[in-house]
């Protein structure tokens, strides 16, 4: 399989050890979150630091898949808030940032942002350790358009390879829409079906910021909450209208679904609608509206009588 | 009384989700003008179709509905100035998900009724019922509703390995 | 447990002649939660509301759905038979088999199993309705009018007569606006200045108008009943208190050749002024701009004069705050400049028509000026380029108005009855001079107004060519009007000493801006928006903002006249209860699950929701919650739908009541 040069990586790394170690030292922030070496041979993890000596301790390699914006929203609370905080982007995960900042979760001046010149990551199915190919890259990264974040306070200046690659989603995307309702309907059925209501990805999204979740909720019961398959189907045809507008693109929840549920197609398909209908697309501009809570007059409305 | 009244084997539910100012009226309307249509339809009154959540289509479905109607105000003619429009991009985004999961997109039509218009009304209506009638009943909500647990396939290898592992 | 009661209405023969009334009061009984159940001939008669009061009594009802006609018809009258019985009135629902069923259906079986469904749904959503308190609002009984035209001083008049205070704001130095500029007015020709002065004086003389001109809003809060506006006052550089109004200062100002913009340019004025002499009030401005002191530090002539020491160049603009409960927006129109192409400006301009460039080539409103006894040439019609009489005038109508092409698709409404108007002050002015007017059509609808359109044709000798003109160009010093007579299908060539555009009304500059901060709506040409075109002509969609005058649209003085006193009789309603009571259909925000996104502030049209901070007993701010605003939010429940978390509810209309009903079927 083609190799994706990821060799970049090292230099990045270590400009980000050396930003977050001034930053800590200056005590411009509190705390920089970041990623570093888990124990499996390979992989990394979320790391949350404090202390300018433990800056040694981040990396970026391809193993370094998670979004870790959802770290700063309400709904999950791991950080305290205190000051001004330093977190290594990706360009997918600062469109997160850049959301939650559209939708008055953050503050762009209580962050730091310490971008990351990205070429890909490994897809979650494949060994931490393997080389990044374009078969192993995550599908998110085959379609992806952000390898520089911009808007950081610091972006290392090395430049990411950036070879075309099949676009994975979009593939699929045209397979699904070519069939017909019924045939959709059963490979969703068939996917919804395996769901087993763990909620990893409200976990992991950083969007799912609400502290009560309209399908917790009993009164009424908008969405039925056992893993049966109607109420697996509503919950994530509402999760993705909740989603719709608003979601960047980090298919986290993709990756965290331990039944494997295609659910970024689902998002990814209504970024596609989003496009074409309004020419919304998730950026690094904050926005004051997003496209479902502003319209213009002359919006389509062929489909309706 | 209606001798020739055709009997139908099938008789669809559908369910209208419509605005108080320009829908609703102007079914009121039809009534008062003793315009005649099929008994099929039940409406469930909102004073603007910005307060329709897309749950709502989702949950009438689930709940048997074979059709579902939404229909406000005309653009432009919104009592509350912009509930309509709101509408209008909310339900355009709707209608391609549920398009995209495998829903027969001929169920769930959208219309603007103003309060003249009764005559538009008994057409939408009637319309979107015989449609409905000739595709047969919604059977997939239901369906799915009738299944108890999960039915995938276990069709990955990292679960299959699992699986015999049990 | 609730304790419904369901009352079938026959509706004489209406419903019980398609649906089967006993038979679906019997099937509703059988409901849960269903205590009493009944059919009755008309419920909506007194007998009717009688065994409505009296069995919510008896049978201890805890809520009520009435299956009749539709709620539109009926649902005040029940819900207040319910509140006379001792129930909160939105305990009460009404299920729809009139007109939504036996109007629409023949088939009795079929018609009968539909109303059971009907009443049913409607049943388990009254099971979920909640009491709802009245919402009252306090009154501020204080108006404030934007703009001291007519429009303004009407409804200042009008609103102040009936002994409530009015905040009266102006931008100019004195009120008046473009009526004070008029010569005489249609279709009778009195003198503008002889009926607008006295009432200018009623303005400044009245204990309950509060004055304020050069001055400008700057900021408008709270909603209807309670508004916070932050008023400009700019610096006149005079103390209005300590000056007598006695024009020395004026005589004294070593600069007198300012153009005064109140006589379109054609006077001059000193930079220490008033614009007219009949000006309300009659205290001077300095045009700081053009002042020596100002600009060298040297002169100070004024204050030296001035007997009274008003003069005051220290002075500095001022913000004021004013509380008030309604607000007449009345800022009038301006004439366009038809120059050239506006910066920025959809119009495109009538730069072919010389306006700017050829000096005789004026606008209306300069003809009036030139037309007025106190205007520059004390009521002579004279050219301003060499103030020769013109014998020869050609006067132009629809100028920027119902050109699509040109970007304004209106009609300004004023311009066929002025132009006829003009042409007759001309004929009373200039005996021997003739006046040609090109139109395209006379539009004149109005009291007197037609009549008064053919008296400049028939008495007083104005040649109307129904056509356009397509080109003008100065020659010697005639000006060369080319155009075509298409009555007659003929070119047609005149060689005017004068022409007068009747250029479109548009809003007033900064129509926009103001808008904003008031929160109202405008159209793409930037007129105000009533909430309905016919039935609320006065009302902004925002609730306690009125509308007078041609800030709205195109208008004349009667038309004017008569809106700003209707604007000022929906503001004395509003003023005539002490407390403002509202529907409870209002959004309401659930604190707990509210995450602070403020997507429901995004959506609502009504600018009801607001920024709420939650904090702890220390003081620390725990979270930025929404708060919905109940004086303002309009109950369209657009926000609850937009929220993810639903964490903001319709009072009336929440999901639960929803759900209930879809559950139902």
């Amino acid at each position: 399989m083609t190799p994706i040069d990821t060799s970049i990586y090292a230099a990045v790394s270590a400009a980000i050890r050396a930003e977050a170690q001034r930053i800590l030292t200056e005590g411009q922030v509190s705390a920089v979150v970041g990623y570093t070496a888990a124990r499996r041979k390979g992989s990394a993890q979320p790391v949350v630091i404090t202390d300018a000596n433990d800056a040694a301790r981040l990396i970026f390699t391809p193993a370094c898949v998670n979004n870790l914006a959802v770290y700063l929203t309400k709904a999950k609370k791991e950080i305290p808030k205190k000051g001004r905080i330093g977190i290594v982007v990706k360009g997918c995960d600062l469109k997160a940032l850049t959301g939650l900042m559209g939708e008055s979760q953050l503050k762009r001046e209580d962050l730091y942002l310490i971008g990351v010149p990205c070429a890909g990551v490994l897809a979650s199915t494949f060994d931490p350790a393997r080389e990044l190919t374009a078969d192993s890259i995550a599908p998110k990264c085959s379609e992806c358009d952000a390898h520089l974040p911009q808007g950081c306070d610091f972006l290392p200046p090395q430049t990411p390879a950036t070879p075309a690659l099949d676009r994975k989603y979009a593939a699929e995307i045209a397979r699904l829409e070519a069939l017909t309702p019924q045939e959709r309907w059963a490979y969703w059925k068939e996917q919804f079906a395996k769901c087993i209501k763990c909620y990893a990805c409200r976990q992991v999204c950083p969007f799912c910021f609400c502290e009560q979740c309209l399908c917790d909720r009993n009164k009424p019961q908008m969405v039925e909450t056992t893993p049966r398959p109607a109420g697996n189907t509503a919950w994530h045809i509402v999760r993705a209208m909740h989603l719709a507008g608003r979601c960047a693109g980090c298919a986290e929840c993709e990756r965290v679904c331990p039944m494997d549920i295609p659910l970024n197609l689902l998002n990814r398909k209504m970024a596609k609608e989003l496009k074409e209908l309004y020419d919304y697309e998730a950026g690094f501009e904050v926005n004051d509206k997003g496209p479902l809570t502003s319209f213009t007059e002359k919006d389509d409305q062929s489909f309706i009588k | 009384m209606h001798p020739d009244k055709p009997k139908h084997a099938f008789e669809p539910k559908i369910i209208a989700f419509v605005c108080t100012w320009c829908t609703y009226a102007g079914a009121d309307l039809a009534g008062t003008s003793r315009m005649q249509y099929p008994p099929n339809v039940r409406v469930l009154k909102f004073p603007c179709t910005g307060r329709i959540d897309p749950v709502f289509i989702l949950k009438a479905f689930q709940q048997g509905a074979d059709g579902v109607l939404v229909s406000g105000c005309h653009p432009g003619d919104c009592h509350y100035i912009a509930g309509n429009f709101h509408a209008r991009r909310r339900f355009a985004v709707f209608r391609k998900l549920l398009e995209f999961v495998g829903v027969d997109l001929n169920r769930l039509q959208f219309s603007w009724v103003s309060a003249a218009e009764g005559g538009k009304w008994v057409e939408v209506v009637t319309e979107l019922t015989e449609k409905v009638r000739a595709m047969g009943p919604m059977s997939e909500f239901k369906e799915l509703a009738l299944e108890e647990q999960w039915s995938g396939a276990i069709n990955t290898a990292e679960l299959k390995e699992a699986y015999n592992q049990i | 447990m609730s304790r419904i009661g369901v009352f079938i209405c026959h509706c004489g023969e209406n419903i019980s002649r398609t649906v089967d009334v006993e038979r679906v009061a019997q099937q509703v009984g059988r409901l849960p939660g269903v205590a009493f159940s009944t059919d009755y001939k008309y419920m909506c008669s007194d007998p009717g509301q009688n065994l409505l009061k009296n069995t919510i009594r008896e049978q201890k009802l805890t809520h009520v759905v009435v299956a009749a006609c539709s709620p539109r018809m009926h649902e005040r009258t029940f819900r207040k038979a319910v509140e006379a019985a001792g129930l909160n009135p939105f305990l009460c629902e009404m299920a729809n088999i009139r007109e939504h069923c036996s109007w629409v259906h023949e088939d009795k079986e079929e018609a009968t199993v539909k109303a059971v469904e009907i009443v049913g749904m409607m049943v388990e959503r009254v099971k979920k309705n909640r009491v709802l308190p009245t919402i009252t609002v306090p009154v501020t009984k204080r108006s404030l009018v934007i703009g001291g035209g007519i429009a303004g001083i009407q409804a200042a008049l009008d609103i102040a007569d009936c002994g409530h205070e009015v905040v009266l704001v102006e931008r100019e130095p004195s009120i008046g606006g473009h009526m004070a500029q008029l010569s005489e007015t249609f279709p009778t020709l009195d003198c503008s200045q002889c009926i607008m002065t006295p009432k200018m004086v009623d303005v400044a003389n009245h204990p309950k108008i509060k004055l304020y001109t050069w001055s400008e809003i700057e900021l408008v809060e709270g909603y209807i009943g309670n508004f916070q506006v932050t008023i400009k006052k700019k610096a006149r550089s005079v103390d209005e208190d300590k000056c007598t109004g006695c024009g020395v200062c004026m005589e004294k100002c070593p600069v007198r050749k300012i153009p005064n913009k109140f006589d379109c340019n054609l006077g001059m004025r000193p930079a220490i002024y008033v614009p007219f002499p009949q000006a309300v009030p009659n205290t001077p401005v300095i045009d700081r701009e053009n002042c020596i002191k100002f600009k060298t530090g040297k002169c100070g002539l004024c204050q030296k004069v001035c007997g009274p020491g008003a003069v005051d160049y220290e002075q500095e603009d001022r913000l004021i705050v004013e509380a008030v409960g309604a607000i007449v927006v009345a800022t009038g129109f301006d004439l366009y400049t038809i120059d050239e192409k506006p910066k920025g400006s959809m119009i495109k301009g009538y730069g072919e028509f010389g306006h700017g460039k050829i000096p005789d080539v004026i606008d209306g409103m300069t003809f009036e000026r030139l037309a007025s006894a106190s205007g520059p040439t004390g009521g002579r019609i004279l050219r301003p380029s060499d103030g020769k009489e013109p014998k020869q005038i050609v006067f132009i109508q629809c100028i920027g108005s119902r050109a699509r092409e040109k970007g304004i698709s209106y009609c300004s409404k004023v311009c066929c009855m002025y132009t006829a108007k003009h042409t007759m002050l001309y004929h009373h002015k200039v005996h021997d001079g003739q006046a040609y007017v090109f139109f395209m059509d006379a539009r004149t609808p109005g009291k007197s107004y037609d009549e008064f359109w053919r008296r400049s044709i028939e008495e007083e000798e104005a040649v109307y060519i129904r056509g356009m003109v397509s080109r003008l160009y100065q020659k010697g010093d005639k000006i060369v009007v080319q155009g075509s007579d298409i009555a007659v299908g003929v070119q047609v060539e005149i060689e005017a000493d004068m022409v007068v555009l009747a250029t479109a009304v548009q809003p007033q500059k900064g129509a926009d801006t103001l808008a904003q901060k008031l929160g109202i709506s405008y159209d793409k040409y930037n007129f105000y928006s009533e909430a309905h075109a016919k039935l609320r002509p006065v009302e902004c969609a925002t609730a306690g903002i009125y509308l007078a005058g041609a800030c709205q649209g195109p208008k004349d003085i009667p038309e004017t006249v008569s809106q700003a006193s209707a604007a000022a009789a929906k503001v004395m309603a509003l003023f005539s209860k002490d407390k403002l009571e509202r529907e409870p259909i209002v959004a309401r925000v659930r604190e707990a699950g509210c995450v602070g996104c403020f997507a429901c502030k995004k959506v609502c049209a009504y600018g009801a929701v607001e920024e709420k901070e939650i904090r702890d007993r220390q003081g620390n701010l725990i979270k930025v919650v929404a708060y919905v605003n109940p004086g303002v939010c309009g109950g369209c429940g657009t926000c609850q739908a937009t929220c993810p978390s639903k964490s903001v509810e319709l009072d009336g209309y929440t999901d639960e009541q929803i759900v209930a009903m879809i559950e139902a079927l």
